[in-house]
């Protein structure tokens, strides 16, 4: 198991310089917007440019072909059960009732036979993976383009309770201190005598189940300390709590929050009343 | 005996005071460490994958087992906001760990709140009556745009969302309260039963919302339904063995140890 | 007359669910600029005591109270924890838990904001504590990028950025190595002596108490037993041996120089006044050092480790291992040290085949760790971790222990025969049906040990097993360990606590910086001054103070060295 930790760019971009707010309102409206449209154009249009921007960003090409090379089976797998067998899906969306086949597998073939990859499935399922990619690449856009405590400032600016805030920010902290601890309880498991390489089945469940039960209750029992240590720091404060880090909405930010909402508004008006974005429809 | 005989008073000398005992900061009566910790736990066994499920390619992580778990622990609310804020961490930390991040959260939270007012005492009664209505929506927006917008066929959709039916119907019926009873029990091996019961369910009501969003957007056709309808099942159950075998060992560990407990943990 | 800061009167605790008092009839005063160091076993009430400075003790327990506590004019049981404390910092044992933010500046800042202090000054607050702990430049790391003693200096930093009136620190560096327990003390020293700040320190680390303190508390089962300044209450030894605490090795030494020729006319407690102070008695006494030959460690046969140009280096480039060789042979009972980072437990992974080499050779009994799988060692090398709670896996002690039996396969009436066996070595097979957990650490510890002797290893390694425990706890671990080395176990210990390792241990081996610098047996080795000081390891005051004896002689303990000195006749 390699240690996570929280990524964040490696260089400063019109992102870093934005309050976290805006980008919140950018992961809402473009994951929105992601959820509805169904055209494999313009779904493919938006996936092109939060790729670019994240570039533009700062995150890494590097992890950008990770995520893409992570889901590439379930996109695979996503493109060949739509492709083949999505028939009625598009007869209920479109209409259609004949699809446009590019390739018929032989009727004698067990399963399969007689069916085949039709353009309109290929399409579809195009609109499926473009629509996961941009709703999985916003995320990076958003919280790796911010230093953490400013995003809690923020959400505490959002009317987050505090409390809400700061268990988010905790688990942050604690998480690389507990991911080292289950790999010392995995570690010490092998020193019993556990062969997790000869383990298949069932028992390794079992063997990696165990991991999560001292990992569970020593975090508990060291949860008490936390408690007091909390208390000794005044915790949870004065209602007028104040803040090291500020959040301030610039101009970049109230432009691009004008530009999302707009973007926002005629994506759902145009989606309704004109069909953009349907799958079938007018793009 | 009186002074002076050798034997030492145990009365301390000083006056005794009346201490207002303010206890900690708590979140619906669980210690917000409590939930704290269990919010990491939940993000580091985000990381940790479990099997693969056939059919989508990507393996599930240990969390989902113990999201129903969490709730049991902590109560409705902050077992919901651990398992929230977990699995949000996780999705900060390795977006591309989820499908559809706010699917996984969204999952995450409504199971902890599930499992939270499941307590026998019926003292979270409102709590319950918002996860029902959450779940039938989930189910019906589910099955329903299945069948209705996407022309797959009923029996397909029901087979293939046997966990997710079979659960809700254990949530409603008096099973959910077998369950919570079972997990309170002294005796180790109805607390296993009740654990895995329960995670059958929770996982199930988990895995409702989480599929009914990722449904949204994925729209898979009739013959992926089929193709699940077998494999679903031995994936929960697995789901529901490594909760059953975290939960007992977890439960046991805790009444051990003493640890003063929030105010709605069912263990 | 000196502003008190802290006064106790007649305070007692019972804390809820409990039978016995932690605290009883407890008096004392607090000066401003006092450095005042509580000493006790574990259980004395230390900590509770600790809590008892900012309301902790009682409001956020509950519980039973009796008496009265006074903190900056403050009733604690009146005023809110909240309002205590922007008076009272404190810092805690654990490094790791006591960190709440996501970088070194958050953490400083975390109290200020809770209570409400302005952005403004908070900016200024914390550069100041920085410089002042010597973390400027830190400020957006992550503190999981720190180490333990850069961990608890940014505890220090937090409490001290409060402006508190007093700083109540508990066992602040008992999870730390010799290196980090010096940076804690020093930076206490200068925050007492240059700006005045009261200072409470609970703690084990007699040799420190001893240089910086102005006063010691003594605690036994909740009560105060002796208060006053260190050479005058560490020259008590037979009152700080029976309760259970460890005085400085100065100190033993004249206690026991004492005993046999009569008291001397000065008592030092600290190293420089005893070595001071040894050179003004030689003339008055007849000495005659005993002669220990000279340990010849060359072993012939296999060595059951073989370690041939070791190099390791991990996926970030760390090197953490270079060209390391050394061998250790069947029955042999061996320290390793260094500081923290030089490679102790990278080396000791590679013998459990939990590492590979990058280059070079690991050999266990003259086949090569590459072929042996970890649960292949695991039959044949035990290991017990420093947390023993990362090694408790099961419900009850019984089931700990035949846990590693019934995955490798044993049969049922050799799972019965062996956890008996072991349990009853161990002295635990009371506690058969309890759960693990639910013991003190010490037995945690010892169930560890069972566990592991369970599949009758020929090597037990002990990875740092007094860290964290009392003079005491300390002793019964390493008692344990003798008892294995007796039954013919080759035993290896990770420790940088050398001063409690010569009675035990027959030879050392010193790693600094991913090297071997010194493999030698342990007297030799305790006296290699400069390459220990290059290690960052301090040998025990015995052997610094018998070096103005007789270095010749290689003495090691108090005993040894009291033993020179006889009555002039």
């Amino acid at each position: 198991m390699t240690i996570g930790a929280f990524q964040t760019v490696a260089r400063d971009s019109l992102f870093t310089r934005l309050d976290f707010r805006t980008k919140l309102l950018m992961i809402v409206v473009v994951t929105g917007i992601a959820f509805i449209w169904e055209s494999p154009l313009l779904g493919g249009g938006l996936a092109f440019i939060v790729l670019l921007t994240c570039l533009f960003a700062g995150v890494s090409f590097a992890y950008i072909w990770r995520v893409v090379a992570m889901t590439a089976p379930f996109y695979l797998i996503m493109i060949l059960t739509q492709a083949l067998f999505a028939g009625p899906l598009i007869a209920a969306r479109t209409g259609q009732d004949r699809l446009t086949m590019l390739l018929t597998f032989p009727e004698h073939w067990w399963l399969i036979g007689g069916s085949g990859f039709s353009r309109e499935g290929l399409l579809y399922a195009a609109n499926v993976v473009f629509k996961t990619l941009t709703m999985t690449l916003i995320i990076p856009l958003g919280i790796f383009t911010t230093d953490i405590n400013k995003m809690v400032v923020s959400m505490v600016r959002l009317k987050i309770p505090y409390r809400f805030v700061f268990i988010f920010s905790s688990t942050l902290r604690f998480f690389p201190l507990l991911f080292q601890e289950a790999h010392f309880i995995l570690e010490a498991q092998r020193l019993r005598g556990l062969a997790l390489e000869e383990i298949r089945g069932i028992k390794r469940l079992n063997v990696y189940a165990r991991i999560a039960i001292p990992l569970i209750l020593n975090t508990m029992v060291k949860s008490q300390m936390l408690e007091v240590v909390l208390q000794s720091k005044a915790f949870p404060g004065d209602a007028n709590r104040t803040y090291l880090h500020e959040s301030r909405l610039g101009k970049a930010d109230y432009i691009l929050i004008g530009a999302l909402s707009l973007f926002f508004v005629t994506a759902i008006i145009s989606y309704f009343v004109f069909g953009l974005g349907k799958f079938g429809g007018p793009a | 005996m009186a002074i002076g005989e050798g034997v030492r008073l145990d009365t301390p000398s000083g006056e005794e005071r009346e201490v207002k005992a303010v206890g900690g900061t708590t979140i619906d009566g669980a210690p917000i460490a409590y939930v704290v910790a269990l919010a990491a736990v939940v993000t580091v066994l985000a990381f940790i994958p479990l099997s693969v499920v056939i059919g989508s390619g990507k393996s599930f992580p240990m969390s989902q087992g113990i999201y129903p778990l969490v709730g049991w622990l902590l109560g409705p609310v902050a077992g919901a906001l651990a398992n929230g804020i977990g699995s949000l961490a996780g999705v900060f930390l390795a977006p591309h760990t989820s499908t559809m991040p706010i699917a996984t959260v969204f999952g995450a939270a409504a199971g902890g709140l599930a499992s939270g007012s499941m307590c026998v005492r019926d003292t979270r009664r409102s709590l319950r009556v918002v996860s029902v209505v959450v779940f039938v929506l989930a189910y019906s927006l589910y099955a329903g745009r299945a069948v209705l917008q996407n022309g797959a066929s009923l029996w397909a959709v029901l087979l293939g969302s046997l966990i997710n039916w079979s659960a809700l119907l254990l949530f409603l019926l008096p099973t959910r309260t077998y369950f919570a009873r079972w997990i309170g029990d002294q005796d180790l091996r109805k607390v296993a039963m009740g654990l895995f019961g329960g995670t059958w369910m929770i996982a199930g009501l988990v895995h409702l919302c989480t599929s009914a969003i990722i449904y949204f957007v994925l729209n898979w056709p009739n013959a992926v339904w089929v193709s699940i309808a077998p494999f679903a099942p031995f994936e929960h159950a697995v789901r529901c063995l490594v909760g059953t075998v975290i939960g007992t060992g977890v439960i046991a560990g805790l009444r051990a140890i003493g640890l003063v407990k929030p105010t709605y943990a069912l263990y | 007359m000196t502003e008190i800061v802290a006064k106790f009167d007649s305070v007692s605790y019972l804390y809820p669910r409990s039978s016995k008092l932690a605290l009883r009839d407890v008096s004392l005063e607090i000066k401003k600029g006092e450095f005042v160091g509580l000493i006790g076993p574990s259980g004395a009430g230390k900590t509770t005591l600790c809590l008892t400075f900012n309301g902790i003790v009682p409001q956020f327990y509950g519980g039973r109270f009796w008496g009265k506590i006074v903190i900056a004019g403050m009733d604690s049981l009146e005023v809110s924890i909240h309002d205590l404390a922007r008076r009272v910092g404190m810092v805690f044992e654990d490094p790791e838990t006591q960190i709440t933010a996501t970088s070194v500046e958050a953490e400083v800042a975390f109290a200020l904001e809770n209570l409400g202090v302005p952005r403004e000054e908070i900016e200024v607050r914390i550069v100041e504590v920085l410089k002042i702990l010597r973390l400027e430049g830190m400020e957006d790391k992550h503190p999981h990028e720190l180490s333990g003693g850069q961990k608890q200096r940014l505890a220090i930093a937090s409490a001290l950025a409060l402006q508190p009136e007093l700083l109540v620190l508990d066992e602040p560096t008992s999870q730390l190595d010799t290196l980090g327990q010096q940076e804690i003390f020093a930076a206490l020293h200068a925050l007492n002596q240059k700006l005045g700040i009261t200072v409470v320190i609970a703690s084990h680390a007699s040799e420190a108490l001893a240089d910086y303190a102005d006063r010691l508390i003594l605690l036994a089962d909740g009560e105060v037993i002796a208060s006053g300044r260190p050479n005058e209450l560490y020259s008590q030894v037979p009152l700080l041996e029976t309760c259970g605490v460890r005085p400085p090795q100065v100190s033993q030494i004249f206690h026991l120089i004492a005993s046999r020729v009569g008291q001397p006319a000065a008592f030092p407690v600290t190293l420089n006044a005893g070595i001071a102070h040894f050179r003004d008695i030689c003339e008055h006494y007849r000495l005659a050092c005993p002669k220990f030959a000279a340990l010849d460690l060359k072993k012939t046969g296999t060595p059951l480790f073989s370690v041939q140009e070791l190099c390791y280096r991990y996926p970030d480039g760390t090197e953490a291992l270079r060209g390391v060789s050394l061998d250790i042979h069947r029955g042999e009972y061996v320290l390793v040290a260094g500081h923290n980072g030089a490679g102790k437990s990278t080396l000791v992974k590679h013998f459990l085949s939990l590492s590979h080499p990058t280059s070079g050779k690991v050999l266990v009994d003259g086949v090569s760790t590459d072929r042996l799988s970890v649960s292949a060692l695991a039959r044949r090398i035990g290991y017990v971790a420093q947390n023993p709670d990362n090694q408790i896996f099961n419900a009850t002690v019984w089931e700990e222990v035949a846990f590693s039996l019934r995955v490798l396969g044993y049969s049922d009436a050799d799972v019965q025969c062996r956890v008996k066996d072991s349990l009853a070595t161990l002295d635990l097979l009371e506690q058969r049906d309890l759960h693990p957990l639910s013991l003190p650490r010490s037995d945690r510890v010892r169930v560890v040990v069972a566990a592991a002797l369970a599949l009758q290893p020929e090597a037990i390694v002990f990875d740092e097993p007094t860290t964290a425990q009392d003079y005491r706890g300390a002793k019964v671990i390493l008692e344990l360990s003798r008892t294995l080395h007796a039954l013919g176990k080759t035993v290896v210990v990770i420790t940088h606590q050398l001063y409690l390792m010569p009675s035990y241990a027959e030879r050392m081996i010193v790693l600094g910086g991913g090297k071997i610098v010194l493999d030698a047996p342990l007297r030799q080795a305790f006296h290699a001054l400069e390459t220990l000081r290059t290690a960052s390891l301090v040998p025990p005051q015995a052997v610094l103070l018998s070096r103005v004896l007789d270095p010749e002689a290689l003495l090691v303990t108090p005993d040894e060295v009291a033993a020179c000195f006889f009555p002039n006749d």
